[in-house]
C-alpha cells in the first residue's frame, strides 16, 4: 500500500529550525519522529497532510538525562527502545522502562519515540500511563518559548491532546520519585508481545513507615484518556495494605473505569480485569516501596 | 533411533540377501537452501523484476453482498501511466480446484458475494499510479442483504448467494456405515454434544504474488506464482484465458509459506496474465495483507453435532455426526473438505458404526478451503473431549480409553479405509510416559490442568481432482559427469523443506551425499509432473518416484561398476560415493564419479524416471473414497495450562508431543513441522479468529487485529519421534507436516477441563469466555 497523498516534506537540521517551520506551516504540517503510528494512518487513507516536518533525527529532542536525585529528562524523540534500554531509568523509572519494553515489537521500538507515543495520544498507548503516574510533565516548545503541562492534561482525548500548532513537544521532565516509593506497571492483552492493550495500568505508592502516604492509580485503555483514580487514594491513604484493602481498591477501580467495547475486548471484560490489574499492581508496588 | 535396514535393488530383479543402514535418510540435515533464505540470497515472486514489466492492483468491493449495476472506469484510463483496466467482462470463466462445481471468477461477474472481492483491476507503471486509479473506478452496486452465519442461510432460500444453490447448500452429503441407531440404543452410555469450530486463516508470511509475462511474439505466457499446485493452475489458466497448456508455463520461486492457502489459483494470477496478455508486457499483483485475508482459503467453520456411543467397557460403538460447514461465497476445496471431515471420524480409534450427514452451506464471508490438516482438525476437536467425558463416565484415565480404542497397522475402517501401518499406541504411550501425565492429570491445584488427546492425517490421496489415472507424480533423474546427479521432480516446497528431502531420499538409493544431489523443482516446464504440495502427499508419492527412478539408475551403472571392480553383476553395493562388493568391500571399490564417466564414455546419456500412482482400494462408496491415502502419519500431545483466575488467560507452559512419521527422513525438518503444527494449533484454540461484522464487513483483515501466537506465547515443546518403519512406503517414511496440529486443540481444551472443571465447546478459548466460565462457577458456589 502507498501513500497517495501528495506532500512536502522537511527534515530541520535544528530543534530551531524545526519550530520555524512549525510556525510557518502551523496545521498544515504532521510533525512525525518515528512514524509507526503516521506512516500507517497516511498509507491508509485515514489522514492527509500538505507537508510532514520531520523531527525524528533531531539530537537535540533526543537523550536521557537521568541523575541522582535530579529527577529525569527524556527527549520527546528517544526511542522508545533507548528507554527500554536505559539502565538508568530502569533504575529509576523501571515501570516507565518495562511499559516501554511492551509497545509493539521490537522493529517499532526501534523507530518509535516517547514523544510519538503520547502526542499519538491513543487511549491504549503504553507510555501515558506510567508517565502519569510518575507525575511527568511534558514541555510544548514553539517560537514564542516552552510551556510545561503535566502529561494528564497534556492529552485530552482520543488522539486528541492540547498540543497546538506551530508546537513540538521537545521533552519530558520526571520528578525524582519520593522516597519509599515504587510504581508498577501491568497490561492485559491476549498476547504475551505485539498487543494493543485491552487495558493497562500503573501504580504508584509512596509510603510512610507501613502506612500508604501517596497513591496514584492510573489507567489506561479504559476511557479516552489515561484515568487518574480518585476513590484509590481515598481508600488507601494512610492505610496499611490490607486483603481487605486490595479487594475494595480492585472494586473502586472497577467502578471508575468507563471502557468501551471493540475489537479487542468487551467492556465488561475490561472491568473485570481492570479490577484484577488493580489488585495485582497495588500489591506489588506496596511491597516494592516497602524495599525502596 | 535403531539403524534402519535397506534391501539395494538389482538390475535383473533378483533377490540379494544384503540390507545396509541408511546413509542419508534419517540426517539431521539444515535445509539445504536455508542459508540462502535467511541471507536474502535467493528470490521470492515479489523480488522479482522482469524487463518493462508494470504494477497490477485490484479493486474490491466494500460490500458483502451486491449486484454490480456499473462500472466506469474512464477516468481511470485518463491517468497517465495507466495501461488496462479490466473487469468481470473480461474474464467470464468460471474457475474453481475441483473443475465440475468451479464458480469462481477472476473478476466478480455481476455480483459480489464477500467483502472484498475483486471488481476490477488495473496496470500501471507503477504501484502508486495503479492505486490512484482505483480510487477513479466508479462503480454502482445495488446492496443485497448480507447472510453471515450458515445456520442462517439455510433457512433463507429468499436470499440466493448462487441462482443454482437453494437454501444456499453448496452440497450435501450423507454416509451410512452399519447400523448407527441401533447401536447407539444398545450402548451402555451416551454422549451428545455440539462444537463449533471457528473461522480462521493460515497467517503465512509471504502475501499471495504473480508476474505473468505473456510474449505477443510467440503467443506464450510465463507466469511466475506462489502457488503450491502448479498443475491446477496451470489447468484452470488454459481454461480461464482459452488457451492450450503447452503455451502456458508455470514458474514458482520460493515460498514463503502456504499451509493450503497456497493451493488454490489466486485472482492475482489471473488478472496479471489477462492484464499482460491486454498490454504485452510482464505485470506483477503482489496483494496486501487485508487481501490475503480477503482471498483466504483458510478453515472451514463447523457446526457440529456429535453423539457417541459406547459398550460397558467403554469401547466406541458408534458415532453420529452431523457436520454444517461454512463455505464462504464460493465453493473452492469445499467439496473435498466436507467428506474429509466425514473420513476422519473411522480413524485412530475403531468405529464400527459410522453416520455422517453433512452439509456445506455458502454466506457471504471470503470463501473457506484447504488449510494445514483440513477435515480433521474440526472433528477431531469434538471426538478427543468427548473420549475425555466417557474416560470419566468409566472411571478410566483419558490414556487408558484411547489406547483401548487405539487402531492398530492393518486397519480396515467401516468406510474401508485402510491403514497399513500405525504406531499409534506407542505415541500415546511416550507423551503419557515423557509428560508424566498418569501422576498430574486430575491432581494438580485449581487454575493448573493437563491435557491430552490423538490425531492421525492422510499421507497422500489416493485420488485426483478430475478423473484421471495418469501418475501423481514423476521423477526423473539425470546423472551426467559435468553435474553428477540431478532430480527433476515438480513436488513444490512451500516452506515445509521438499527440496531437501527430494535430494536426501536420491542420494539414499544412488549412494551420494544429499549436498551433491540438485534438484529442479516448481516449473511445469523445465520439472516432471506432479499434482501439488496438499494432503501431505510429498515424501511419500515423490519418496517413491525418486526411489524408483535411482533404482533404474543403480541397475544401469551397477554392471559397469562390476566389470570395473572385476566382481559378479549382483553382488555390488553403492553408498558414500562408492560402489563396493557386498562381499569383499575392502578389496574391490570404486568411485561412483568413474563409472558414470565409463558409463557414458560407452553407453551415451544416463537419464531414468520413476513415477508413483497410488493404490485403489475395491468397495468404496457414498463418497467415501476421499480421506484414503496410501498411509497415515498419527501422534499424541500432552498439553499442560496455566489459567489465570483472575483474567481467565490460558497460557500454555509446556506441550509433549510424540510422532508416527514413519521413518523420519530429515528427523530436524520434522520437528520443524510439529513445532509449526502446535503453533498453528494454539493460534486456534487461544487467539485466533476472523471477525465478519452482521453486514458482512470484515472487522479485522490485519496482523496487528488478527492475533497469532507469537514467540513470546509458545510453550516449551517436547517432541520425540518414536520407532517406526512403514513397509509400504519410501524409506518406511510417512507424514508429519499436517498430522501434528490435529491433537493440539483439544488437548488444551481437555487441560484447561482438568485446570477449572469447565468444558468448553468453542473456540477460540478466549480470556473473557475463560472469565465469564469462572464468574459463574463462584456463583453457583454461593
Amino acid at each position: 500500500m502507498n501513500i497517495l497523498c501528495e506532500f512536502d516534506y522537511y527534515a530541520p537540521k535544528t530543534k530551531s529550525e524545526a519550530l520555524e517551520l512549525a510556525e510557518k506551516l502551523g496545521t498544515k504540517a504532521k510533525l512525525m519522529a518515528g512514524g509507526t503510528d503516521l506512516i500507517i494512518q497516511l498509507k491508509e487513507s485515514m489522514i492527509t497532510t500538505e507537508a510532514i516536518i520531520d523531527i525524528g533525527s533531531l539530537e537535540e529532542l533526543r537523550g536521557i538525562k537521568c541523575e541522582a536525585g535530579k529527577g529525569a529528562e527524556i527527549g520527546a524523540c528517544t526511542t522508545i527502545a533507548e528507554i527500554e534500554f536505559s539502565k538508568d531509568l530502569k533504575a529509576k523509572y523501571g515501570a516507565l522502562a518495562y511499559a516501554a519494553g511492551e509497545l509493539g515489537g521490537a522493529s517499532v521500538r526501534m523507530a518509535a519515540t516517547i514523544g510519538g507515543n503520547c502526542c499519538h495520544s491513543s487511549p491504549a498507548a503504553e507510555t501515558p500511563a506510567s508517565l502519569v503516574a510518575y507525575g511527568a510533565k511534558v514541555v510544548l516548545s514553539s517560537k514564542k518559548g516552552d510551556r510545561e503541562l503535566p502529561v494528564e492534561d497534556f492529552i485530552t482525548g482520543n488522539r486528541k491532546n492540547e498540543l497546538q500548532p506551530g508546537e513540538i513537544a521537545t521533552k519530558f521532565i520526571l520528578p525524582e520519585p519520593a522516597p519509599k516509593s515504587a510504581c508498577k506497571y501491568g497490561y492485559i492483552g491476549l498476547r504475551n508481545a505485539m498487543e494493543i492493550d485491552a487495558a493497562n495500568m500503573a501504580v504508584n505508592i509512596t509510603l510512610d513507615g507501613d502506612k500508604i502516604k501517596d497513591v496514584k492509580l492510573v489507567m489506561g485503555s479504559v476511557y479516552l484518556r489515561p484515568l487518574i483514580s480518585e476513590a484509590v487514594p481515598a481508600l488507601l491513604k494512610g492505610q496499611v495494605l490490607t486483603e481487605e484493602l486490595i479487594q475494595k481498591v480492585g472494586e473502586a477501580a472497577q467502578s471508575e473505569a468507563k471502557p468501551i467495547t471493540d475489537v479487542r475486548a468487551s467492556a465488561e471484560y475490561r472491568k473485570d480485569v481492570i479490577g484484577a490489574l488493580a489488585r495485582r499492581l497495588t500489591k506489588e508496588a506496596y511491597e516494592a516501596a516497602k524495599g525502596a | 533411533m535403531s539403524n534402519k535396514m535397506y534391501e539395494v535393488s538389482n538390475k535383473y530383479g533378483n533377490y540379494k540377501d544384503y540390507t545396509r543402514e541408511f546413509t542419508e535418510v534419517g540426517r539431521n540435515l539444515p535445509r539445504l537452501d536455508g542459508a540462502a533464505k535467511v541471507t536474502g540470497k535467493v528470490q521470492y515472486t515479489d523480488d522479482l523484476v522482469l524487463p518493462r514489466m508494470v504494477y497490477g492492483k485490484l479493486l474490491r468491493t466494500t460490500h458483502a453482498h451486491a449486484k454490480i449495476k456499473s462500472i466506469d472506469y474512464s477516468e481511470a484510463m485518463k491517468l497517465d501511466g495507466v495501461l488496462a483496466v479490466i473487469t468481470g467482462e473480461d474474464c467470464p470463466i468460471p474457475y474453481g480446484i475441483v473443475p465440475h462445481n468451479a464458480n469462481e471468477h477472476a473478476l466478480a461477474n455481476g455480483k459480489v458475494r464477500n467483502w472484498g472481492e475483486p471488481v476490477a483491476a488495473v496496470a500501471a507503471i507503477d504501484e502508486r499510479t495503479a492505486e490512484k486509479a482505483l480510487e477513479l473506478i466508479k462503480v454502482e452496486y445495488e446492496v443485497l442483504e448480507a447472510l453471515v452465519d450458515p445456520r442462517e442461510a439455510i433457512k433463507r432460500d429468499d436470499v440466493r448467494i448462487h441462482e443454482n444453490s437453494p437454501n444456499n447448500i453448496a452440497y450435501e452429503g450423507v454416509q451410512l456405515y452399519g447400523d448407527p441407531d441401533g447401536a447407539l440404543k444398545e450402548s451402555h452410555f451416551v454422549l451428545e454434544q455440539e462444537y463449533y469450530s471457528s473461522y480462521v486463516n493460515h497467517g503465512f508470511i509471504e502475501p499471495q504474488s504473480a508476474i505473468a509475462d505473456f510474449d505477443v511474439n510467440t503467443g506464450k505466457l510465463h507466469l511466475y506464482a506462489t502457488c503450491q499446485v502448479p498443475h491446477y493452475t496451470h489447468q484452470q489458466l488454459s481454461k480461464v484465458l482459452e488457451m492450450p497448456m503447452n503455451k502456458i508455463r508455470i514458474t514458482v520461486p520460493l515460498i514463503g509459506g502456504g499451509f493450503g492457502g497456497k493451493g488454490v489459483a489466486s485472482q492475482a494470477d489471473f488478472c496479471a496474465s489477462i492484464l499482460s496478455r491486454k498490454i504485452g508486457r510482464p505485470v506483477k499483483i503482489t496483494y496486501e495483507r487485508s487481501e490475503v485475508f480477503a482471498t483466504n482459503n483458510g478453515r472451514h467453520p463447523c457446526y457440529m453435532k456429535f453423539k457417541m456411543g459406547f459398550d460397558k467397557e467403554g469401547k466406541i460403538t458408534a458415532v453420529d455426526f452431523t457436520n454444517l460447514m461454512e463455505g464462504g461465497a464460493y465453493a473452492g476445496w469445499g467439496i473435498v473438505v466436507l467428506f474429509y471431515t466425514a473420513s476422519m471420524v473411522h480413524i485412530p480409534y475403531k468405529v464400527p458404526h459410522v453416520r455422517f450427514d453433512g452439509k456445506r452451506i455458502y454466506t457471504n464471508k471470503p470463501v473457506a478451503g484447504a488449510h494445514r490438516g483440513l477435515g480433521g482438525v474440526q472433528p477431531r476437536f469434538a471426538m478427543e473431549q468427548m473420549l475425555d467425558e466417557a474416560a470419566k463416565h468409566f472411571g478410566m484415565t483419558p490414556f487408558e480409553i484411547r489406547m483401548l480404542n487405539a487402531i492398530e497397522s492393518g486397519y480396515t475402517a467401516k468406510s474401508q479405509m485402510y491403514v497399513p501401518h500405525s504406531e499409534y499406541k506407542k505415541c500415546l504411550e511416550v507423551v503419557v510416559e515423557k509428560s508424566d501425565f498418569l501422576k498430574k492429570q486430575g491432581k494438580l491445584p485449581y487454575g493448573k490442568g493437563i491435557g491430552m488427546s490423538g490425531g492421525y492425517y492422510i499421507s497422500g490421496t489416493s485420488y485426483t481432482l478430475y478423473l484421471s489415472y495418469k501418475p501423481h507424480t514423476v521423477a526423473t533423474i539425470k546423472i551426467d559427469e559435468e553435474n553428477g546427479a540431478t532430480v527433476f521432480c515438480g513436488a513444490t516446497d512451500i516452506g515445509q523443506g521438499c527440496d531437501t528431502v527430494m535430494a536426501q531420499m536420491a542420494a539414499e538409493t544412488l549412494g551420494l551425499k544429499s549436498e551433491d544431489v540438485k534438484t529442479v523443482t516448481r516449473d511445469t516446464t523445465l520439472s516432471t509432473f506432479d499434482l501439488g504440495t496438499f494432503a501431505s502427499r510429498l515424501t511419500f508419492a515423490a519418496g517413491w518416484a525418486i526411489r524408483q527412478a535411482a533404482e533404474k539408475v543403480n541397475a544401469e551403472l551397477f554392471p559397469v561398476a562390476a566389470a570395473l571392480m572385476k566382481c559378479r553383476g549382483d553382488e555390488v553395493a553403492v553408498k558414500d560415493g562408492m560402489f563396493y562388493s557386498i562381499f569383499e568391500g575392502n578389496k574391490k571399490k570404486v568411485p561412483w564419479t568413474e563409472v558414470v564417466t565409463t558409463y557414458i564414455e560407452s553407453n551415451g546419456p544416463l537419464t531414468c524416471t520413476g513415477q508413483f500412482t497410488p493404490p485403489r482400494r475395491k468397495g468404496i462408496v457414498q463418497g467415501g473414497n476421499i480421506g484414503h491415502s496410501p498411509t497415515f502419519g498419527l501422534s499424541a500431545q500432552v498439553a499442560e495450562v496455566d489459567v489465570c483466575l483472575d483474567t481467565g488467560k490460558v497460557t500454555v507452559t509446556k506441550i509433549t508431543e510424540a510422532g508416527d512419521c514413519g521413518v523420519p527422513i530429515n528427523p530436524m525438518s520434522v520437528k520443524g513441522q510439529v513445532h509449526g503444527s502446535i503453533q498453528m494449533g494454539l493460534g486456534q484454540a487461544l487467539y485466533e479468529e476472523m471477525k465478519i461484522a452482521p453486514d458482512g464487513r470484515f472487522v479485522n483483515p490485519s496482523l496487528h487485529d488478527y492475533k497469532m501466537p507469537t514467540t513470546m506465547d509458545m510453550p516449551e515443546i517436547d517432541a520425540y519421534i518414536v520407532d517406526s518403519f512403514d513397509p509400504s512406503a519410501p524409506y518406511g517414511a510417512k507424514e508429519s507436516g499436517e498430522g501434528p496440529i490435529q491433537p493440539t486443540i483439544p488437548a488444551v481444551f481437555n487441560a484447561v477441563y482438568d485446570a477449572i472443571g469447565v468444558r468448553f465447546h468453542e473456540m477460540p478459548l478466549t480470556p473473557e469466555k475463560v472469565l465469564n466460565a469462572i464468574k459463574a462457577q463462584k456463583a453457583a458456589k454461593k
